[in-house]
């Protein structure tokens, strides 16, 4: 089996949107707490400055990096191994033989649950190594396929 | 011994040591109560006490027992919670047996085995005080235990069958060490710097007035009177440093068996933990800045288990001091796929230490500039700081090294905090590998490379930084297109 690479389905542009926007809440909210500090307890003036200036700063980054992340990230599956990838400034790649996984996890929290994609672990005795979201289906798929190569290839180490 | 047994009753002392070691704390609270002798406080912790220190462990004592049947160890326990631990020969990792002074007239033991199980960091079981023979016992039906299900190695299977009726396996080689290496361990032995802290943070909580004082006096007192009390100190803690690693690397010894190694060692409680060849992760030979100027190196292995907790870094020391030329010699009749001589590790060299240094001063940078700026007095720590990472960088350069020395055996070769570490990992023992650029290294030629091994019940990355990136690409491709 030739090596293939996927892509993230992209969908998974929006869950990072929302999740851009879940930060600008949060950060929203420690802003404001800092700001009743800074009122009620003296707290320095710049402390909610600086917070409200990160507020505006991060989810605007967070979503402007959103095509660069989608673009760069990706995975192969081959007979031998899984290798994932991502980021182009600061790349990562990390490879995971089959004779190595231990067990796949799929996860999906409520964002991922609605938009009907599901995260996915690979673990072996000592790491583990995530895909951000694919869809249900295809991740089952991958399950299935690295647990098969993965009985065809044991080798108990652990 | 297929029913259930209870421990020795000496077992017990063990929980109730156990017991307060965990809630020693009870003591300073009836001590604060002591005023008040009458007070319903007093007596509440008088009962409390009671309890965590005589009833609890001795319920937990006579709940717990065990049975060694020929296919598992089964440990039954809890209180209110029952646990029915059913361990199979197969899945043990180590078999680790604690034997205190006292419990020696009595030929018993404390038994701890571990699984590889991600789950706790306590062992999967512990047997407080049991006769001896109940670890030989184990230790007989873990060969006898079908190869096939223990592990895929050969060497375990070839060992399986002509060991059934033997309890006691042939020692293939023999290792015991002489006083002479073990002074020499114990005098090089860095954990006095912990020693030294503690006494460093005792001076910290000294009043402030009382230090001034301090100083005051000190100013009247010779430059050579201050120098010598800190010479003092640093050579009690070495002292106390010394007879510990002394007690407890006492008699070490180490043997060679068909499929496991054996390390006992320790003066007042002795210490046996089996671990089977097969299962070694890696083998680690360490070198801190003292055994680096004499030229003295210890050997680990790393194994999934948290048996050698109490071992230097968590893991088994197999080796505690050798001579550099005499390491692969030593070792190989041990541990059979390392190499004979020292390997050339020159394919993963760090051509510049310069970005190392740089990152090093970094690192520090921030609370440099912090001290400097708030406590100009103090500035000249933030200069020793930023030589300190500067130095620390330069070491971490001169010694990143690494290579594939056969197709089956990688050496790496790191250097974090004056230590110099060389591990020899077996391609099957990888977990995952990680290769990292960024986009500014793609024109200096570097790369990252990161090989994950388990340790313990966790993950030992071990990173090479800044290495070409041409070796490194290479070693991950042979990685990822592996069979």
């Amino acid at each position: 089996m030739q090596p293939t690479t996927h892509h993230l389905p992209p969908r998974i542009k929006r869950i990072w949107g929302y999740s851009a926007m879940g930060s600008l809440l949060a950060l929203l909210v420690i802003t404001g707490l800092l700001w009743l500090a800074y009122r009620y307890w003296d707290w320095a003036a710049w402390i909610p400055v600086a917070g409200l200036v990160l507020t505006i700063v991060e989810p605007i980054v967070e979503v402007a990096f959103i095509p660069y992340r989608y673009q760069f990230t990706r995975y192969q599956i081959s007979d031998l191994a899984v290798e994932m990838q991502a980021g182009f400034i600061f790349q990562k790649r990390v490879a995971i033989p089959i004779a190595r996984v231990q067990n796949v996890t799929l996860n999906a929290g409520p964002l991922l649950q609605w938009q009907k994609l599901t995260k996915v672990t690979v673990a072996t005795a000592a790491t583990s190594h995530s895909i951000e979201g694919l869809e249900l289906p295809e991740a089952e798929q991958f399950r299935e396929q690295i647990m098969r190569l993965a009985r065809e290839a044991r080798h108990d180490n652990a | 011994m297929t029913t259930p047994k209870r421990t020795h009753p000496l077992g017990l002392l063990q929980h109730i040591a156990k017991s307060i070691k965990d809630y020693w704390f009870l003591f300073i609270l009836l001590l604060s109560q002591w005023q008040h002798i009458n007070s319903v406080w007093f007596w509440g912790t008088l009962v409390l006490m009671l309890v965590a220190f005589l009833i609890w462990p001795t319920l937990k004592w006579l709940m717990l027992s065990y049975a060694v049947t020929p296919d598992a160890v089964i440990v039954h326990s809890g209180i209110f919670v029952r646990h029915h631990e059913h361990i199979p020969y197969s899945r043990i990792q180590t078999v680790q047996r604690k034997q205190w002074f006292y419990l020696r007239p009595f030929k018993l033991e404390e038994v701890l085995i571990e699984t590889a199980s991600h789950d706790d960091s306590a062992p999967e079981a512990r047997l407080a005080a049991v006769p001896t023979d109940v670890a030989d016992t184990i230790e007989h039906y873990r060969h006898t235990a079908p190869a096939a299900t223990a592990v895929a190695d050969d060497t375990t299977a070839l060992t399986a069958t002509d060991t059934a009726d033997q309890t006691d396996a042939p020692v293939l080689a023999h290792y015991r060490i002489n006083s002479a290496d073990l002074v020499k361990f114990g005098l090089t032995s860095l954990i006095f710097i912990p020693f030294l802290l503690v006494l460093l943070g005792l001076y910290n909580k000294i009043p402030e007035s009382f230090t001034n004082s301090l100083i005051n006096d000190a100013s009247h007192m010779a430059l050579a009177l201050l120098i010598g009390g800190a010479i003092l100190i640093i050579v009690i803690a070495w002292l106390g440093a010394f007879f510990w690693t002394l007690t407890r690397y006492y008699h070490f010894e180490l043997d060679r068996e068909p499929d496991q190694l054996k390390a006992a060692k320790g003066l007042f409680q002795r210490n046996t933990i089996t671990a089977p060849i097969a299962r070694i992760q890696a083998v680690r030979i360490k070198q801190n800045i003292l055994r680096q100027w004499l030229h003295l190196q210890t050997v680990q292995v790393l194994i999934a288990s948290k048996a050698a907790s109490d071992d230097d870094d968590n893991d088994l020391v197999i080796m505690p001091v050798i001579a550099n030329q005499a390491v692969y010699r030593t070792m190989t009749p041990f541990v059979d796929w390392l190499p004979q001589t020292a390997p050339d590790l020159t394919a993963l060299r760090v051509p510049r230490n310069w970005y190392l240094m740089r990152n090093a001063v970094l690192f520090v940078a921030f609370p440099a500039i912090i001290i400097a700026w708030f406590w100009p007095h103090l500035s000249w720590i933030s200069i020793l700081l930023v030589i300190i990472a500067i130095l620390q960088g330069r070491f971490a350069g001169h010694n990143t090294a690494g290579a594939l020395i056969s197709p089956n055996l990688l050496a790496l070769q790191t250097g974090h905090f004056w230590t110099r570490e060389v591990y020899y990992v077996p391609a099957d023992k990888i977990q995952s590998m990680g290769f990292q650029q960024s986009i500014w290294m793609k024109k200096t030629q570097l790369a990252h490379l990161t090989v994950n091994v388990r340790h313990g019940n966790h993950n030992q990355a071990i990173e090479l930084r800044y290495v070409p990136v041409t070796a490194a690409q290479d070693l991950y491709d042979w990685y990822l297109h592996r069979t």
